[in-house]
């Protein structure tokens, strides 16, 4: 009976210092990448709403600042999308009740030209 | 009589081995995963089909160009966008163009989870240089841990063209398999209290730090890594489109139709990639063993690396370790598996937005592990 070794034959003598480099290395290399994302995408939000942040500063207008600052919290956002919908769906037009079937034609293609010409004919015999 | 009897010897009767058989139900499922348990459909229906196409047995000298493998055949210039390295920049567009960054820009710190749950892939590198493949071999096999089957059709059709099936089967099957190989290793590295953790929710994101961020992270990562331009350029790009709205038909070609083009003619010719003459080997068995390998590291790479976060965060800031296991980039799939675990500690706690800012980094994570490995050995 041959034992599992022998299919899965592991020598670990066989990683050298190279191959630990390019682990090493590589892994790093990965999360030094998403640090600086990480840092860029944290001072972007500062950067870009700093401006509006001083304007309101001056006017001291602390609602206004906070939205300034970006920091809606995706649930407020939610909640406030959600009030508008549900105002936008009561706006309704005037029904006028009356129910339609409209036949839906075929689009025209090469591949039922004929069909298409047959279907219209008889579209207009009718 | 004659006539029949060269009729019944090129047929798939007089040709079928045990191989083509073992390969045909593995095929078969395939297509029962993808339809029974919607595993992956998308990818495993076509390349469960593929593997039925490659496995279907014909007489491989006999003159008529059939096999995927045999030059002028019609599968393999199909094959020929998978060796070349084109369809998976190709995906990597349309991916873009679906994807929304918000939950990571919005929480940027959550981007290092994608960097963490990368560990699989250096870690099989190691694991296939101790079990006797070259460096190259290990590098592109290592990369299945990236959960990401773009980039690993990529990285081996650049360094390990004759491992590109193996390779491929391996990361989309597991990938299927997320959510039986990702939750036992959440419980086993996560307490119950930990799993509880309610992190705020996100920040609404602003329209134009949505478009600076594919700029700015293309520009990052093809700095540091330039082997992943044609993946993240892809990516990127196909971001911006969605993103800027002014290019919403290019937007939707990439994210519709092409991606689907794509993704049919990907998935089958890796399917028939497989036929078992060239597919069952024991290097395909060791590979198959060792991306289960990669997936478990990733998985509890990035589990870890949440809980060695919550060290220096505190109080709302912390971070439910559960999110770690989606730093592997199998979208949407093991955000998923995030909230349903999430979910099973504590019925109120959504964790599916906070999951996708370390899946889409994984994505990026990935793409990055290959540009590296790509400098390294080519």
């Amino acid at each position: 009976m041959p034992s599992i070794i022998q299919y899965f034959p592991v020598n670990l003598s066989a990683i050298q210092s190279q191959h630990l480099a390019l682990a090493v290395t590589g892994y790093s290399v990965v999360f030094l990448s998403f640090f600086l994302l990480a840092l860029l995408f944290s001072v972007i939000p500062k950067i870009l709403f700093w401006n509006v942040r001083r304007t309101f500063d001056n006017e001291g207008d602390e609602t206004k600042k906070a939205l300034a600052g970006n920091t809606i919290p995706g649930e407020v956002s939610a909640a406030i999308g959600m009030a508008i919908s549900l105002y936008l769906d009561e706006l309704h037009d005037q029904e006028t009740a009356i129910l339609t079937i409209r036949k839906v034609g075929k689009s025209y293609s090469p591949w039922n030209s004929k069909i298409y010409n047959v279907i219209n004919f008889k579209g207009f015999q009718g | 009589m004659d006539g029949l009897v060269q009729f019944f010897g090129y047929s798939g009767f007089a040709n079928a081995t045990p191989g083509h058989l073992l390969m045909i139900l593995v095929g078969m499922v395939f297509i029962y995963l993808a339809i029974r348990y919607e595993y992956q459909p998308i990818l495993l229906v076509p390349i469960g089909f593929g593997i039925l196409i490659g496995n279907t047995p014909f007489i491989e000298h006999g003159g008529m160009a059939l096999g995927i493998y045999q030059d002028g055949s019609v599968l393999n210039y199909l094959y020929q966008g998978v060796l070349k390295g084109i369809f998976p920049p190709l995906i990597f567009l349309g991916i873009g163009a679906m994807t929304d960054f918000s939950p990571l820009i919005s929480n940027p710190k959550l981007i290092l989870l994608g960097g963490a749950a990368q560990l699989g892939i250096f870690m099989t590198y190691l694991g296939a240089i101790s079990l006797g493949f070259t460096n190259p071999e290990s590098a592109s096999i290592g990369i299945i841990g990236g959960a990401d089957g773009p980039t690993a059709i990529f990285l081996s059709s650049r360094l390990a063209p004759h491992l590109v099936g193996s390779i491929a089967i391996a990361a989309y099957t597991y990938m299927a398999l997320v959510p039986l190989i990702q939750p036992p290793i959440m419980r086993l590295l996560t307490t119950q209290k930990e799993r509880r953790i309610k992190m705020k929710p996100p920040r609404s994101v602003s329209k134009i730090e949505k478009v600076i961020f594919p700029v700015f992270g293309l520009l990052l990562t093809g700095f540091i890594a330039p082997g992943s331009l044609p993946l993240l350029g892809m990516l990127f790009l196909g971001n911006l489109l969605k993103e800027s709205m002014v290019t919403k038909r290019l937007a939707d070609t990439a994210k519709n139709a092409m991606i689907d083009i794509v993704t049919i003619i990907l998935g089958v010719t890796i399917g028939a990639s497989t036929q078992a003459t060239t597919f069952l080997t024991h290097s395909s068995a060791l590979i198959f063993v060792l991306g289960a390998t990669a997936f478990m590291f990733s998985t509890a790479g990035g589990i870890l690396f949440a809980k060695f976060m919550n060290l220096f965060l505190s109080g709302e800031n912390k971070i439910n370790p559960l999110i770690g296991a989606a730093g592997v980039a199998a979208v949407p799939e093991s955000a998923r598996v995030v909230q349903l675990e999430g979910l099973k500690a504590d019925p109120d706690n959504h964790l599916l937005m906070h999951a996708m800012a370390p899946n889409v980094a994984g994505i990026i994570g990935s793409a990055v592990a290959a540009g590296i490995m790509m400098s390294f050995l080519l």
